[in-house]
């Protein structure tokens, strides 16, 4: 679609390689936008999902504030506006917080709190122009209601909540619609990492997070894809500063 | 001819109460639109499929007209209790008893009926979602309509419980607390449509009552990993 999204509203999805980022971008594809998609880099299957969604690869570091500039720019450029911006990338490393790295504490901070404020710095002024847009945050259960070796995390997440009330409220009157949504355990890449962390099998993760769910369900990123959408979209005009909580009954709107 | 029907499945059914009005007929009527086969309760007549003429706070009745629906239309995949109405500007002490009761009632007792009525049919079938309306008012609080946001208070303790107690089963129950809402329900000269309250919120104006039925709808067919939840259409009242 190098000659921009024709008639389609444009949405930007970041960390879309995999997971809940590459569901959300064929969702909010299937439901009519031209989506570009972000990630820290392509191994091709940026350039594939692209290809799928009628929009862009731009991949590059959330966490480099020229980056997400060069980024926000080209997609401007190459399709024509951001309707629709969908903080999704995040870094995320286990440890106990006095004795993690604090490097690796703090790049979680930087890529996931940080990188999306600069990168939602970069859309506004677009969304501003075009009359209005949707911000949709992807914070985490954990941001609501903490998580042991998870401090970093925990933190960033809890942020991109209060970023999504403040946004909410700053951006509202202008047409610019912020929400954010806490999923708790959704059925992802990311699971390795806890069974990494938990020094068990990725089936010993599943059913360790299931028996912390009241469903007994792990979310699956469609679920979670279309809480998105559904923000994103015509339904959720009145939605602003909200926090979605699709977690199985993890946290039942404590944020 | 709906989507269901073209698929060649049988259309799903929703229940909603308080449907000849407001937010219930606009719930009623998205539900319609979206292929589903819908079955109304309210004291009118409502524009439904199969409408039901009931007073929410009858509990035989409410288990009469529920039993009815299902058979009729064929079960209930979805039930919405939306039965409501409002009274503000009243202070505390002022509240007489028949206004707290009556409140409490229709609000808190005509969503523990419907619960009561639709659940055994959802049970039956491992299925269903209920979605129980609430109102920013009970999250935040609010002055001289307290009977008001007891009732729909006690309406999120009661949902958010009901939807823990179920929750090892298939059946989804949830919230939508809706801001002040353009309809019906809110007088001409209500506070709540005064221009210096509207610009307080960060969209300055009323909920629609489509933003509502768009939410529940949302919850109904793709909201499988809400339990307890509310969501909040509320163009920023409560944050």
């Amino acid at each position: 679609m190098a000659g921009g999204a024709q008639d389609r509203p444009v949405a930007l999805v970041t960390g879309a390689a995999q997971g809940l980022g590459h569901a959300t971008a064929l969702r909010l594809a299937a439901d009519g936008f031209a989506v570009a998609v972000n990630d820290i880099s392509d191994d091709g299957r940026l350039a594939d999902l692209a290809a799928r969604t009628g929009g862009l690869a731009v991949a590059g570091d959330i966490a480099d504030p020229g980056a997400v500039t060069a980024m926000t720019a080209e997609v401007v450029a190459r399709l024509g506006g951001i309707a629709v911006l969908v903080a999704n990338a995040a870094a995320m490393e286990m440890g106990p917080f006095l004795t993690q790295n604090r490097a690796i504490w703090w790049r979680q901070v930087e890529v996931n709190l940080s990188g999306h404020f600069r990168l939602v710095q970069a859309v506004v002024p677009h969304m501003r122009a075009a009359g209005g847009g949707r911000i949709v945050l992807i914070a985490s259960g954990w941001g609501v209601i903490g998580h042991p070796n998870a401090t970093a995390y925990a933190a960033s997440k809890a942020g991109l909540i209060a970023l999504a009330k403040g946004l909410g409220r700053e951006l509202g009157p202008q047409g610019i619609l912020t929400n954010a949504i806490a999923p708790a355990y959704i059925d992802t890449e990311q699971l390795r990492v806890d069974a990494a962390d938990a020094g068990i099998t990725l089936e010993e993760m599943r059913e360790r997070y299931r028996e912390l769910v009241p469903t007994g369900q792990l979310a699956s990123t469609g679920d979670i894809a279309a809480a998105v959408a559904f923000l994103a979209g015509q339904g959720g005009s009145a939605f602003v500063g909200q926090v979605l909580q699709p977690s199985g009954g993890v946290t039942r709107t404590r944020a | 001819m709906s989507e269901p029907e073209r698929r060649g499945a049988k259309p799903p059914v929703a229940l909603v109460t308080g449907a000849a009005s407001g937010i219930g007929a606009e719930t009623a009527a998205m539900f319609r639109r979206r292929g589903w086969r819908t079955a109304g309760i309210d004291l009118r007549p409502s524009d439904t499929d199969l409408s039901l003429r009931c007073d929410v706070t009858d509990a035989a009745g409410i288990r009469s007209a529920v039993d009815e629906a299902a058979g009729q239309l064929g079960g209930i995949d979805a039930a919405v209790s939306a039965a409501g109405y409002y009274e503000e500007g009243i202070e505390v002490c002022d509240i007489t008893r028949e206004q707290w009761d009556s409140m409490l009632g229709v609000i808190l007792g005509g969503t523990v009926n419907t619960c009561a009525a639709v659940l055994p049919h959802m049970i039956a079938r491992q299925s269903g979602a209920i979605i129980a309306i609430s109102s920013e008012l009970a999250l935040a609080g609010s002055a001289t309509d307290l009977h008001y946001v007891a009732a729909k208070g006690a309406v999120l303790g009661l949902v958010k419980s009901l939807a823990a107690e179920l929750a090892a089963t298939p059946i989804r129950l949830n919230i939508v607390a809706p801001g002040p809402t353009d309809t019906p329900l809110l007088a001409a000269d209500s506070l709540w449509r005064k221009a210096d309250y509207l610009a307080t919120l960060p969209l300055g104006r009323l909920v629609r009552p489509g933003e509502v039925a768009a939410t529940v709808y949302y919850l109904a067919t793709e909201g499988v990993m809400y339990c307890g939840e509310v969501l909040s259409p509320n163009a920023g009242a409560v944050i």
